[in-house]
């Protein structure tokens, strides 16, 4: 419940996670999962985890290279990564199927090369369960 | 009470018209992304007494800013808005297909 402190009221801080279910270049989704992780910030909340499920996994490719008039999600992720330490989350499932693999799977898989963004994770789908049961609230960004 | 996102025309998606069929009193609804064309469909009339939003910045990028200051019972929010609109209402459910 809000708090009044004098002529304002105060709303406590909450903790939010993301899930994000698009590529960056397909729809606007994962550009509005980014603009509201901003606003979360800045408004003084926590972000326990973002999940980049089925094409979301896009955002954490780092070979791709939008061109140079166009935002760059997966850089944007990384700054705010940097910036507040935030958990950036791939489902493993889904990315292996796309082809964005950490180093070690990509040796384990025995692929070229390792694609990964600095930054992210790659999990499995229970690390989205584990953010539902620990956040007050969970945002889906998807289609 | 819940907090519906939708983040689709209703021209070309049946998310609003899914979205409207479990909405329940008390319940909010904020236009994104081209939700935002919801304001130009009659759907949106069974929904007169109900918390509706629209995400200011979507609708301006579409030409419809306008529009929503004239749709009555349309509150126009910036993304603090929809942040604290997220604090005030769980859960808040995505439809996008």
């Amino acid at each position: 419940m809000p708090r009044s402190a004098g002529h304002f009221t105060i709303w406590p801080a909450m903790k939010f996670s993301l899930a994000v279910y698009s590529a960056p270049h397909s729809t606007q989704s994962a550009a509005s999962a980014l603009r509201f992780a901003k606003a979360l910030l800045s408004e003084g909340h926590e972000i326990y985890r973002i999940f980049f499920y089925c094409d979301g996994i896009q955002n954490g490719n780092s070979i791709a290279a939008p061109p140079q008039d166009e935002a760059d999600l997966t850089g944007e992720w990384q700054d705010l990564q940097r910036q507040y330490n935030l958990d950036l989350v791939i489902c493993i499932a889904a990315a292996q199927r796309r082809g964005v693999l950490s180093q070690r799977e990509a040796e384990r898989q025995e692929k070229l090369s390792a694609n990964l963004a600095e930054g992210f994770e790659l999990a499995g789908l229970g690390q989205l369960t584990d953010a539902v049961a620990n956040s007050e609230r969970l945002v889906t960004f998807g289609g | 009470m819940t907090l519906h996102l939708v983040s689709k025309s209703p021209f070309s998606s049946s998310a609003l018209r899914d979205c409207l069929q479990s909405f329940a009193e008390g319940d909010a609804l904020l236009l994104i992304e081209d939700g935002v064309y919801a304001l130009r469909h009659d759907a949106l009339q069974t929904l007169q007494n109900s918390a509706v939003y629209c995400l200011e910045a979507d609708a301006a990028a579409r030409g419809q800013r306008e529009l929503a200051a004239i749709v009555s019972g349309i509150k126009m929010i910036d993304d603090a808005g929809w942040v604290k609109l997220c604090t005030q209402h769980n859960p808040i459910v995505s439809w996008f297909r």
